[in-house]
């Protein structure tokens, strides 16, 4: 007998019998409604200490190695996302209750892009926002299926540690900054 | 008494006193506090929340057979692999292995406790690996050779100055250096480290049925560089970590986050799914124990957050080192005698006041309390407890069965009290703390005379 079946063999004989289920939570909803997407949206990311970028060339011209995925900004660079100081990706939505932003990718090079380089800036249309998480995910379904793309990262702010005392540090190993600009 | 309780005892006694300690401790809990009555504020009902949440670990882990399977499906369709381990051993080994196929001589790991859990760094160092924690607070545990404080918060009984000098005596670094001086230094030593690794392990947070996927929390980005950076990717995950769909991701990452660091969100909520590099170590190592128990199984609901470590006032005064075990607090003394044996864990569960703050902060509903006390019956069913403790416990229950012998035993006592008899024998309690005077006359006799 391989580990796998006597594992699932030993859940099997365990789930017989069922725990008492717990009683049935109230349908309320459980968090508060929310009113303008955009402002919320707004609120919440430069909250997280993001930044929402006005002017492309302006932003733009503070970084000598780009690298992007390609997908909204072609041609503005082509650096490895090794070397960059700037990677630059398209996102699958934003989320106003939370202020994150999901990025989606498929090839292990892109997995790096929004992680790696030290500022990341994120290209969106302000009909991407969504209310919540729950719209998120159905943007990915809607848009996917069953096929979620290998990496799906909701991203709420520059990366960040609070290891020491609790005192915060923004910037750790991921991006110190996290840029958005709204192409429409 | 056995080794461990023995070690948790001595562990403990030295701890409770340690002012340094104390303070440490009360700083960080306390910020950790005032943090998560904000992101409370964010909930418009969070006792529905919970109650939801509990019901999906409900359902996922009395059917866990249905989605282990699923999951496996999944992974497996991605172009993924999926190996069991029934042991910690099994587990590191398989890593091991894995490595040794590959020709890995450097592996960066993200904060997981399952690793901790499996004893995994030192089996591949022993194997020649290289092993680099690569959060910061597990970097920290690794430069000092410590094991992790707490399950959230690896160094949280560490103060600036402490990690400033261990900085210092590693790489001469200032003993004065800031908070955020110390996460540049640990930063840039491991920028490189992630560029030229082989190989990325990480636990998980979540695995999702549906898709195959894992999820990941994290906020400082070492997750998604330990994911996207080397050709593998190796996940350990506890079967118990199951949900069924992406779909409840959407309320399990604000409850981890709010109740782990007060967060709505940490940073990074990432799912991944597999590719050709993509390897699952599904974990038994005692869990199925456990979930035969159904009593006691709604404990493998536990999201792992911590907010029951940073409820706990024996956690706060012991500190997270003298439990011995690799999960702490309520949560640990809770499950570990399930995964390591009654007899040797038990004691754990009377490290408690049974106030059940523990249970009031729980996430996912856990009446954990109530679980010690469990632990605790089960622990005397199986003969566990001292012939001395039976003897006291028998005469305890033969005097409060009658209000006769109750009185009696009462003068009794206040009588030794008074002669002095009291002090050898409450020599344990006087160690730290004054004896109270004996009250002047029986509660029943006050209450008679108002």
């Amino acid at each position: 007998m391989s580990a796998r079946d006597n594992i699932l063999n030993r859940v099997r004989d365990a789930v017989r019998t069922l725990a008492p289920r717990p009683p049935e939570p109230s349908a309320s909803p459980i968090w508060p409604p929310v009113g303008d997407l955009e402002a919320r949206f707004r609120e919440e990311f430069t909250l997280l200490r993001g930044e929402v970028v006005e002017s492309l060339p302006e932003f733009l011209a503070g970084f000598a190695k780009i690298a992007t995925d390609g997908s909204e900004l072609a041609g503005v660079g082509n650096a490895p996302v090794r070397e960059a100081d700037l990677g630059v990706t398209a996102c699958e939505c934003l989320v106003a209750q939370t202020g994150s932003v999901v990025v989606t990718c498929r090839s292990a090079a892109e997995r790096a892009l929004s992680a790696l380089p030290p500022v990341h800036l994120v290209m969106a249309r302000r009909g991407q926002i969504v209310l919540d998480l729950d719209a998120a995910i159905a943007v990915l379904r809607r848009r996917y299926d069953d096929s979620v793309p290998s990496l799906v990262s909701v991203i709420s702010g520059p990366s960040r540690t609070a290891d020491i005392e609790k005192v915060l540090v923004m910037g750790a190993h991921g991006p110190k900054r996290l840029a958005l600009y709204f192409i429409e | 008494m056995n080794a461990n309780a023995l070690q948790f005892q001595r562990a403990a006694d030295a701890k409770a006193f340690d002012l340094r300690h104390r303070a440490i401790v009360a700083k960080n809990t306390g910020t950790y506090h005032a943090a998560v009555a904000r992101g409370l504020a964010r909930f418009a009902d969070w006792e529905t929340a919970r109650r939801r949440a509990a019901q999906v670990k409900w359902e996922t882990i009395n059917h866990l057979d249905r989605y282990l399977e699923e999951f496996e499906r999944n992974v497996l369709a991605r172009g993924g692999h999926v190996h069991w381990a029934e042991t910690a051993t099994e587990a590191s080994q398989l890593v091991v292995s894995l490595a040794h196929q590959h020709g890995v001589r450097k592996v960066v790991k993200s904060k997981s406790m399952v690793t901790e859990e499996i004893h995994l760094n030192p089996a591949l160092e022993a194997a020649g690996v290289t092993v680099l924690e690569t959060d910061l607070g597990e970097y920290i545990c690794q430069l000092r050779g410590e094991p992790p404080y707490h399950i959230v918060t690896p160094v949280m009984h560490l103060n600036r100055e402490q990690i400033a000098q261990t900085f210092h005596e590693k790489f001469g670094s200032s003993t004065d250096a800031t908070a955020e001086q110390l996460a540049g230094i640990a930063c840039e030593k491991l920028r490189a480290e992630f560029l030229s690794a082989d190989m990325g392990i990480s636990g998980a947070n979540f695995a999702f049925a549906d898709t195959g996927m894992i999820g990941l929390c994290t906020n400082e980005g070492n997750g998604r560089l330990t994911t996207a950076l080397p050709k593998l990717h190796v996940a350990i995950v506890g079967i118990e970590k199951l949900v069924p769909r992406i779909e409840d991701l959407a309320l399990f990452w604000p409850l981890l986050a709010t109740h782990g660091t007060g967060q709505f969100l940490t940073v990074y909520n990432t799912l991944i799914g597999g590719s050709e590099g993509f390897h699952v170590i599904l974990l038994d190592n005692g869990r199925t124990k456990l979930l035969a128990d159904a009593e006691q199984r709604d404990a493998l609901h536990c999201i792992r957050c911590g907010a029951c470590l940073n409820a706990c006032p024996v956690y706060k005064t012991v500190g997270g080192h003298s439990y011995g075990t690799t999960y702490q607090g309520p949560l640990g003394s809770m499950i570990t005698p399930h995964l390591r044996g009654v007899a040797d864990w038990s004691h754990l569960s009377y490290a408690s006041s049974l106030c059940g703050k523990c249970a009031d902060v729980c996430p996912v509903h856990i009446p954990i309390h109530h679980h010690l006390l469990h632990n605790r019956r089960n622990s005397v069913r199986q003969h566990c407890d001292s012939p001395l403790q039976r003897i006291a416990f028998r005469l305890w229950l033969w005097a409060m069965q009658s209000p006769g012998r109750y009185a009696l035993g009462g003068k009794l006592a206040r009588l030794g009290m008074r002669l002095g008899l009291a002090k050898p024998l409450a020599k344990a309690w006087t160690k730290g703390r004054d004896l109270p005077e004996p009250p002047r006359e029986a509660f029943r006799d006050w209450w008679r005379n108002q």
